[in-house]
């Protein structure tokens, strides 16, 4: 196991060697529960990084730890060169290179789609409210829902509204955007124009680590396959690699149970 | 083959369902029979002393001192002016709401003809209406009527101005200019008043309205402070905010008035003491501010967590997660808890008048029986029915308007 802890390149095209996401040596408890051990995992640029594994693994806290959602107690992580740390500007500056997009959606319904999506570059970028409102527009043409701009959250179908909350997270032009289980809410029928407008994203280059259980999406858009269980980062590879050739017995077990 | 099925009549139908809900059973005719007749009795014996046997002239002949208590003659037209005024205010803000609300395909009104949008005013606003001319009515000089229409037709100038003011999206400078405008004008309302009569001597039910929106003005951002304060993480804010609310909530209303009567003597000479309409605007404002906290408190709980981890992950620092994330969220959830709260403290206004001896509505109402006219004859139910009349109106026109406003937040939010 310990050897393939060790970060692992793949040698897609995609990647330049330029590093946006360290985790070295990355622990978190819950009380007395271990929910990560000793994490190692480098991200580069315009990479996109699928994490998967059984329910309780540690995949949702691992990229929760990024942003500061939950705070790691030992170990580093950088992101963007910029090491997380106890100082709240700090983190906020983190958190606006990072997007995350949530299982639940988290829009905020108390708003309409158009100042979900202008609320943070207002508030955080102090962008004008033409300019944010002409970004925001801009953004929903490229998730394909335009026509929903002025209509409240809860209005919407549960495809429209994550990919309102894709949008959303865009607005603030992140370095790296975090999807916690991005399709897991969705109706089945839904699922598709979600993935599909993920894979636009990163087909333009965004670095993305996405947990998902979408087998396909990991096989056709994942640049890496990290596989978790009990908190460990147990296997990583190419998907073709990690699919058809996969090490570890445990890795091996996972993918006998879902495939 | 068809069956003709005829037609009930009217009667008919009223018998079935007479039969089928009042005359089930032998047990259900005698209940019918026992608590209709009851019920009959009761509205007979209360119209009868409503029209025939109530002696309303107590009321009608006393109608001032217990609207406005001694305010003096030579100043009632400061009165009707800050009346005015605020029918302006009123309808300015209406309107601009209305209007705001038409540009953004959000209003209520949208797609009613003119009679729905009538009956629809009616609902909401006939029984306040209703009791004003009811007043008017008992009133046996032309000022009050004068007063009114007056306030009526600012009201409606002021609803069609903001109106089409607020059908434009507005420039930020003029916006918040605008805000200040309407800031400014109960507030000049007050102060032209209070040249003529200090607020310390403002009685009858004017004191009850003005007591009670002071407190409700008032204790809303300290509630919301407060219960910031009780989830605070720093301990001394916490711990500060938690002895308060419990200490208030713990104590009877009643009692913190006469305290506030006799205590502030032990601190500050008489000469400066303020005057009792300050003291018991300030402890309906503290003793309220405790309850809304805990309503407040219940609201952010209410706010599922993602909200706040939506807003952290987009950068936004705590206080802006906090006052445009979770806090609108929090308030719209417990809208009927405040408003209820706040109809507590109108009703509670009167408990002013004997704990700090203010000529307010319900003092006025026993005083009026003691007068020569009147004394000795039991005109004290006419009274109490009237005071009772009175605020029942008003906390029912803002129970219902809650219920509005909840239904009407709740447009695209649940």
């Amino acid at each position: 196991m310990t050897d393939t802890n060790q970060t692992v390149f793949s040698d897609a095209t995609k990647v330049h060697g330029d590093v946006v996401i360290e985790m070295d040596h990355v622990d978190k408890l819950f009380g007395a529960f271990q929910a990560l051990t000793d994490i190692n995992l480098k991200v580069a640029r315009q990479e996109v990084v699928v994490v998967i594994g059984p329910s309780g693994s540690g995949k949702s806290t691992l990229i929760r730890c990024i942003n500061r959602l939950e705070e790691h107690d030992a170990g580093r992580i950088l992101v963007d060169g910029i090491e997380l740390s106890e100082d709240v500007k700090n983190i906020q500056e983190i958190r606006r290179e990072t997007g995350m997009v949530f299982q639940q959606f988290n829009l905020f319904p108390h708003l309409t789609v158009i100042d979900n999506i202008t609320l943070a570059p207002r508030q955080v970028r102090r962008m004008p409210k033409k300019e944010a409102e002409a970004l925001a527009m801009e953004l929903l043409e490229r998730v394909r829902i335009p026509e929903q701009a002025k209509k409240y959250p809860l209005q919407l179908s549960g495809g429209q509204q994550q990919r309102v909350a894709i949008a959303r997270s865009l607005a603030m032009k992140p370095k790296v955007m975090l999807f916690d289980e991005p399709t897991s809410a969705l109706d089945p029928e839904m699922v598709g124009e979600v993935l599909d407008t993920m894979k636009d994203l990163a087909r333009e280059g965004m670095t993305m680590i996405v947990v998902t259980h979408e087998m396909g999406f990991a096989r056709e858009v994942a640049d890496r396959v990290v596989f978790m269980a009990d908190g460990q980062i147990v296997e990583v590879g190419t998907p073709d690699h990690f699919f058809q050739n996969p090490q570890e017995d445990r890795t091996k077990l996972f993918l006998s149970q879902i495939l | 083959m068809t069956v003709e099925i005829p037609a009930l009549s009217r009667g008919r139908v009223a018998a079935l369902w007479a039969r089928k809900h009042l005359f089930r059973t032998p047990l259900d005719a005698l209940l019918t029979v026992v608590f209709g007749g009851l019920s009959l009795y009761l509205i007979y014996r209360a119209v009868l002393f409503a029209f025939i046997n109530g002696r309303w002239e107590i009321i009608s002949d006393n109608l001032k001192l217990l609207m406005i208590g001694t305010w003096p003659r030579d100043h009632l037209l400061r009165v009707a002016v800050a009346v005015a005024v605020l029918g302006l205010w009123g309808g300015l803000i209406g309107g601009l709401i209305a209007g705001r609300q038409i540009r953004l395909g959000i209003s209520a009104s949208q797609g009613m003809s003119a009679t729905q949008r009538i009956s629809d005013l009616t609902r909401r606003f006939g029984l306040m209406i209703g009791t004003l001319v009811l007043l008017l009515l008992l009133t046996s000089t032309g000022g009050p009527w004068l007063m009114v229409i007056s306030a009526v037709g600012t009201g409606l100038g002021g609803y069609w101005v903001g109106r089409y003011v607020g059908s434009f999206e507005l420039a930020r400078w003029t916006a918040r200019l605008g805000l200040l405008v309407l800031a400014a004008m109960p507030l000049a309302a007050y102060f032209y008043m209070t040249a003529a009569v200090p607020l310390g001597e403002w009685e009858g039910f004017m004191f009850n309205m003005t007591s009670a929106l002071a407190g409700i003005v008032l204790c809303f951002p300290l509630g919301v402070l407060l219960a910031l304060g009780r989830r605070s993480k720093l301990p001394l804010l916490k711990w500060v905010s938690i002895v308060y609310i419990e200490f208030v909530r713990g104590s009877p209303l009643f009692v913190l008035l006469l305290l506030a009567n006799v205590s502030l003597e032990f601190f500050v000479p008489p000469s400066i003491a303020p005057s009792k309409t300050i003291r018991a605007i300030v402890t309906f404002t503290l003793f309220t501010a405790a309850y809304l906290a805990e309503i407040v408190r219940g609201g952010l709980q209410s706010v599922p967590k993602g909200q706040e981890e939506a807003a952290k992950a987009l950068g936004l620092s705590p206080t802006k997660q906090m006052f445009r994330v979770v806090l609108p969220q929090a308030l719209r959830n417990v809208i009927p808890a405040q408003i209820g709260q706040f109809i507590s403290l109108f009703k509670d206004t009167t408990l002013a008048g004997a704990a700090l001896g203010i000529l307010d509505l319900l003092t006025g109402a026993q005083a009026v029986t003691q007068q020569p006219d009147f004394v000795g004859q039991g005109l004290i139910i006419e009274s109490l029915i009237f005071v009772a009349f009175l605020f029942w109106v008003g906390s029912f026109t803002m129970s219902r308007e809650s219920q509005r406003l909840e239904r009407r937040l709740g447009v695209g939010i649940r």
